[in-house]
């Protein structure tokens, strides 16, 4: 790159060419940068202008973007798993996890919870076909939280994530047995939950045991009844899985970086 | 029969990971939503909107498309209608956000172009951070998919089939994330709670909560 003797013109009103120097010396000419808060290079205003930056607006400046149109939902989402789980795409239907996509959550429950409570009934007929047990006879069973299959579902269909400003947050947190009866999950007064989803929260498992787990939130633990050594029913209340991601900061932006 | 969703090198799961016909794959589609007081005692909510997760670790993770605006939506008094917007669009590799009580609810928006939040440039690997002198920091990039769920047993779970998975969920040895390295294109803000407002919702445990969720809306 060649230097540049660079003459400094008393005429130019604004001295911005930060190239100027009374010093006959060789100087370098600088490029143009379109974000140095400079009018320079080829540019016909502060930033903009020129082959190289945006155009400039009216007043030299750069335009701002164009924000304009109508913008029309095609996707929601408030807590984790509720479209994936609870609507049922029937072959030859129009889509219900569609449907729930553009629906505003006031006419959620409306429209959803009716399919939603026979969708959580369907799971449990499943698991009673695959135990070779008569469907009739395994059926939801109230949860933790003591909410029957409508309660539970008519909560669910109205799909958003509540965050408490004033509360740490978890999605649910057994907190200790405090009342000592060998049970954790059983509410007893130090439980705290539905105050947010972290990033590692296991919201899976919380799902998991709300939908299956029963009354003390195990009813399906893979449970070896008879002490064979072998599982006599399924393992429904948790996959198995938690946090993988080991890269979760205590600092903005809070997840980590990609692999 | 397995669950209809086949395994290729170009799946893009996202669940609300595992969404819709429509959206699934899609620049709009909605990986997953956070919303957390980032810290004890503090007087801000933090929220993380992740769009197009990749399921394989390997592939390249995806860009913010302009033609898709995200939209953070804060009910204060439970009748499940927004009263705070937060809105997040891309423009010429920077993130524009604004923040306020729309004019209209619903499924249509505008941008809120007269109450800018602030703007961010759009990251690379290396997470680019603005803090706003309202206290507002803003982040829009790559980062790694947080999300962990043992998807492909949960197939075999809800399939009918007496044979598929009749024990279940497997147990912690056996078990696998089926997002273990995956990548997704995040969007992350935190801001006072004193510009969100003071909510008169409650959960189901009696505390005073926002209820929030997050939309994706396509350019007509």
């Amino acid at each position: 790159m060649h230097s540049l003797k660079y003459f400094c013109l008393p005429l130019f009103a604004l001295a911005l060419l930060s190239a100027c120097s009374n010093d006959d010396n060789s100087v370098e000419m600088t490029a143009a940068s379109c974000s140095d808060g400079l009018m320079n290079g080829n540019e016909t205003g502060v930033d903009c202008g020129g082959p190289s930056c945006m155009p400039c607006g009216d007043g030299m400046e750069p335009m701002q973007p164009d924000f304009t149109g109508t913008y029309s939902q095609v996707d929601h989402m408030g807590r984790p798993g509720i479209n994936t789980v609870l609507s049922f795409d029937m072959d030859g239907q129009p889509s219900v996890k569609d449907a729930h996509n553009v629906t505003i959550p006031s006419e959620m429950a409306l429209n959803f919870q009716a399919g939603f409570e026979a969708r959580v009934e369907q799971y449990h007929d499943v698991y009673a076909n695959k135990l070779g047990l008569d469907p009739m006879d395994v059926n939801y069973e109230a949860n933790i939280l003591g909410l029957d299959v409508t309660t539970l579902t008519t909560v669910l269909a109205a799909d958003v994530l509540e965050v408490a400003p004033d509360a740490p947050t978890v999605y649910f947190d057994p907190g200790t047995d405090n009342d000592g009866d060998g049970r954790i999950l059983v509410p007893d007064g130090d439980e705290i939950g539905l105050t947010g989803r972290r990033l590692q929260d296991d919201i899976v498992d919380v799902s998991l045991i709300l939908l299956f787990g029963g009354a003390e939130g195990d009813r399906f633990n893979g449970q070896d009844l008879d002490m064979d050594g072998v599982a006599d029913l399924p393992r429904l209340t948790s996959d198995g899985v938690g946090l993988t991601a080991g890269n979760i900061t205590d600092n903005f932006p809070y997840i980590g970086a990609p692999e | 029969m397995l669950a209809a969703i086949a395994i290729t090198g170009m799946m893009l799961v996202a669940a609300d990971h595992i969404d819709a016909p429509s959206s699934m794959g899609t620049t709009a589609d909605i990986a997953d939503f956070y919303a957390f007081e980032p810290a004890a005692d503090s007087q801000n909510t933090a929220f993380v909107v992740n769009l197009q997760t990749d399921v394989l670790p390997d592939l390249a993770y995806g860009t913010f498309d302009e033609g898709v605006l995200t939209e953070i939506n804060v009910d204060l008094d439970g009748d499940l209608l927004e009263d705070f917007v937060i809105q997040a669009i891309p423009r010429n590799g920077r993130m524009y956000f604004f923040a306020g009580a729309p004019d209209q609810t619903g499924l249509d928006s505008g941008v809120m172009a007269d109450a800018p939040l602030g703007d961010v440039e759009i990251s690379g690997p290396d997470a680019i951070v603005e803090t706003t002198d309202e206290g507002v920091s803003l982040f829009a990039g790559p980062r790694q998919d947080a999300f962990f769920f043992d998807f492909f047993q949960f197939n075999a779970v809800i399939n009918p089939d007496i044979n598929s998975a009749p024990g279940g969920f497997l147990p912690p040895e056996d078990a696998t994330d089926t997002f273990e390295g995956a990548n997704t294109m995040s969007i992350a803000v935190e801001l006072p709670n004193s510009m969100l407002g003071t909510p008169t919702a409650q959960n189901a445990l009696g505390l005073p909560v926002y209820k929030t969720w997050v939309t994706t809306n396509r350019k007509q």
